[in-house]
């Protein structure tokens, strides 16, 4: 920075002072918004590898540099201009609004925009703020029908005969129908997870116990597959296959825990229909 | 004969392609992405059940799925810049009707019963379906994932670029 001569040097020292202020602010703001961007993509199911390409590319339209820490419950985001001795971190905590692949498609998009666009911080901010608050998930009724017509597609693949999808199809649309009135309600999803297989399951063993159709034994099977956790299942792979392996056992576990709960679920309704587990 | 094998084959893609629509309505996947995920779901159940027919490839499930998440992975990565959408949008949802959700509540079940089962036959039988099924669950899933994100390693740059 070049000064006048007049100053005194107490004066350049205090312009010297409030740029290195101004840069800072504006470093903990970018850092502030990093932050958050990653960790609302975190919760949305995003895989590691997108998180840190996503945050790296907005980074870099920024002009700053990036060092990204994600941590199965928390991500922490330091930035800061040539010497990394004055960095600035902001931590967060993993935002818990379930998976959502449309968040996900907006804020991939908004990291174009800032890299490509040369988007402002501010305006950045401003479109993640429409972004958080405009994206809503699809109708209930709509997931509702169309799970149930996936499940009952499912026991088909399997080999089910007509009888065996129609049942899939009614105890999905019960179980799931459970399942959304309990995380409406704000139960523990592990809990809510167990009474909807175990709603579903009691429901299409009536196939067995009645012996409608030749592949009773397929819809109960498959009745409760709809709530098998794909996708936290194709992360954790995904992250293990980036070496994100923290995140990939934790995703995993995740997983095991839920899917353990619906097989508690399933077995809890044999048990009390009197029917043979294999 | 190959009438009905060429009926089946439709007959699997297409209740995959519904199967991909609902599972992918649970994860809030943007509506314009239906179609192509129905699509790409369809072609890669179609392909898992032709390699493991006697008649055809008679493959082995894990090397079939690991195929058949190959060609829905290079199908992502090629569609997903048509529909604005980033590749594991288009083939999460097509990936989850091949997820062997039967063998992993089938592990779980069986390692229910190595404990409810004391004596040691019985306990033995329901630790091997333990395994067995724990296992095969655990390397399909393997085996889709690295097919399906081989195609993403390759075309990196396609892949990242989709939502631009």
């Amino acid at each position: 920075m070049r000064f006048p001569e007049l100053l005194t040097n107490g004066m350049k020292q205090r312009i010297v002072d409030m740029g290195d202020c101004e840069d800072h602010s504006a470093l903990r703001k970018t850092a502030a918004f990093l932050a958050d961007y990653a960790s609302l993509l975190l919760g949305c199911g995003s895989t590691c590898i997108r998180i840190e390409k996503n945050t790296r590319r907005m980074a870099e339209a920024f002009g700053v540099d990036l060092g990204i820490f994600i941590m199965p419950d928390h991500v922490a985001v330091s930035v800061w201009r040539g010497d990394c001795a004055h960095a600035e971190t902001a931590q967060r905590k993993t935002v818990s609004c379930g998976i959502s692949f449309d968040l996900n498609t907006r804020l991939s998009r908004l990291s174009w925009k800032v890299a490509d666009n040369g988007l402002s911080l501010h305006a950045a901010l401003e479109c993640f703020e429409r972004i958080k608050t405009m994206t809503k998930p699809t109708g209930k009724w709509e997931v509702l029908i169309l799970t149930s017509f996936a499940n009952a597609a499912f026991c088909r693949l399997f080999g089910g005969d007509w009888y065996a999808m129609l049942i899939v199809f009614l105890s999905t649309l019960a179980g799931f129908r459970l399942k959304q009135i309990m995380l409406e309600d704000g139960r523990d999803v592990r809990l809510t997870f167990l009474c909807a297989s175990f709603f579903s399951a009691s429901i299409s063993a009536g196939g067995h116990i009645f012996n409608i159709g030749s592949t009773p034994e397929l819809a109960l099977g498959t009745s409760v597959l709809f709530l098998i956790p794909g996708v936290p299942y194709i992360n954790s792979v995904s992250d293990l296959i980036y070496r994100h392996y923290l995140c990939a056992f934790s995703r995993f576990l995740d997983a095991a825990v839920l899917t353990a709960c619906l097989s508690a679920g399933l077995c809890a309704g044999m048990l009390i229909l009197g029917l043979k587990w294999f | 004969m190959w009438n009905d094998i060429f009926v089946n084959i439709f007959e699997d893609g297409f209740f995959a392609a519904i199967a991909a629509i609902g599972f992918s309505s649970i994860s809030n996947t943007p509506r314009r992405a239906y179609l192509t995920c129905a699509v790409i779901a369809a072609i890669g159940h179609a392909i898992r059940y032709v390699l493991t027919l006697p008649e055809l490839g008679s493959l082995h499930i894990i090397p079939a799925s690991a195929a058949a998440s190959f060609a829905i992975g290079l199908c992502a990565v090629l569609l997903a810049p048509r529909i604005k959408c980033p590749a594991e949008v288009c083939f999460f949802p097509a990936l989850l009707p091949m997820i062997p959700g039967m063998y992993a509540y089938r592990t779980i079940e069986a390692l229910l019963s190595c404990l409810y089962h004391t004596q040691e036959d019985m306990f033995s039988h329901y630790f091997y379906l333990f395994a067995f099924n724990g296992l095969t669950c655990a390397f399909i899933i393997l085996g889709m994932v690295v097919g399906a994100t081989i195609p993403v390693f390759i075309l990196k740059k396609l892949s990242f670029t989709a939502t631009r």
